[in-house]
């Protein structure tokens, strides 16, 4: 995840447009090797167990490499092995908008070295991301300071990211959260998980061409219009994100809460608690706005 | 009994989620599809077309998929439900499990789970 913080990271030190980060992370993106397509290149693995692992990662909030040696499919020193020939994304980045002439040799080098102080990532060639570490990164993101929830909080945008780069894609940029009482609503889908004394009210909001990308991206399918089954993808993916939050919430805090189904608010203002945040994260077909509060 | 024979209702607030898993139980035979979109109306179904397998979500309007199954229950004691939710924490299985539910998906959907869960119940999956 440092690559969509990197983006973030450069847009904020104003040395690119979105529209050059945008266009540079479809690249990288694209050039990305993943460990299962190593796994199978190796010899380590089937493509059936590689895509076996996938699913899994559907279900459970692991790495790769993490199931495929609990799978018993590779051992610990082979998935370091394929770990180590991958590049790290961000430098990837950084080589696309060198190449691009959007950034010089020299200030990604002086970029690169403030971007890892500031996170504290300490290895140049590290693309074994810690969730340690990423997590860190989450807390300077989010600056929640103060807040009794922060951990939990924490979590639940870690496994946001981490969703959306499984069910749509790691193209994307996460800009700075933005406090947010009240919202004005496009097309906006809204779900309540709460229980004793927790409760979380997240909500994805969106304009219609960039949610039917998210949703040709989530179910597989190419989608023309924005029609119900498009809605229905939005709902379905906050619903399952939420679903996978709780189970998280249950395993490792054994916190037992209710999800209510999701609804719906087009055009209107949405009204949160004063803990409240935007998150817009940007991808190449548009804005996807994510919102939340803890109470 | 085949799949290709049974009546299947499917009860999810998601029209998305509906087709998703008529699509995949289409690929294994099946054709007699009934839907419904919460809780109550699953029940209702149920009382109307006596499907041979039932798959129901947990979260939607209406009453959600724990009552409908404990409601079924009492009207059918052999109704063969499978709960598909997205919430597969233990005190959910156990709530289904417990309602009366014969088994648990936990989405995304895979085929491979729907042909496992099937094959206790239906001849050559």
């Amino acid at each position: 995840m440092y690559t969509q913080f990197f983006g973030n990271f450069l847009l904020s030190r104003g040395v690119i447009t979105a529209e050059q980060l945008i266009e540079a992370i479809h690249e990288e993106s694209k050039a990305h090797m993943k460990l299962g397509t190593l796994a199978i290149h190796a010899g380590y693995m089937t493509a059936s167990e590689a895509e076996n692992i996938l699913i899994m990662q559907t279900h459970e909030d692991k790495r790769f490499g993490e199931l495929a040696i609990q799978g018993g499919y590779m051992t610990k020193e082979q998935v370091d092995q394929l770990v180590k020939m991958q590049k790290p994304d961000y430098l990837l980045l950084g080589q696309i908008l060198i190449d691009k002439g959007y950034l010089t040799m020299n200030e990604f080098e002086n970029l690169i070295v403030d971007y890892q102080s500031e996170n504290e990532i300490y290895d140049l060639d590290m693309v074994d991301e810690k969730k340690e570490t990423v997590t860190e990164m989450l807390r300077n993101y989010c600056n929640f300071d103060n807040h009794p929830d922060a951990e939990k909080a924490i979590d639940y945008l870690y496994l946001l990211f981490n969703n959306l780069v499984r069910f749509i894609g790691e193209d994307f940029t996460a800009l700075n959260p933005i406090p947010c009482p009240e919202y004005p609503t496009n097309y906006c889908i809204c779900q309540k998980t709460h229980g004793e004394n927790f409760s979380v009210t997240s909500a994805i909001d969106i304009d219609m061409n960039a949610a039917i990308a998210f949703a040709s991206r989530y179910v597989h399918e190419e989608f023309d219009d924005f029609d119900e089954y498009v809605k229905a993808s939005l709902e379905d993916f906050l619903n399952l994100h939420n679903g996978l939050y709780n189970v998280n919430l249950s395993n490792d805090f054994s916190l037992e809460l209710s999800l209510d189904p999701p609804v719906v608010h087009h055009c209107d203002v949405l009204t949160l608690s004063k803990g409240a945040y935007l998150f817009p994260v940007v991808y190449p077909f548009g804005t996807v706005n994510f919102l939340f509060s803890f109470s | 009994m085949k799949l290709e024979d049974a009546k299947i209702l499917i009860g999810d607030d998601s029209i998305l989620a509906r087709k998703q898993l008529k699509d995949v139980l289409t690929t294994f035979g099946g054709q007699n599809f009934f839907e419904a979109a919460n809780g109550q109306e699953a029940i209702d179904k149920y009382i109307a077309e006596k499907p041979d397998v039932v798959f129901l979500d947990i979260v939607m309007p209406e009453k959600d998929g724990i009552f409908a199954v404990s409601e079924i229950c009492k009207i059918d004691p052999d109704a063969y439900i499978i709960i598909v939710s997205s919430v597969g924490t233990q005190s959910q299985l156990k709530n289904a499990i417990e309602a009366g539910a014969k088994d648990f998906i936990q989405k995304p959907l895979h085929s491979e789970q729907i042909k496992a869960v099937l094959s206790a119940k239906f001849e050559g999956r």
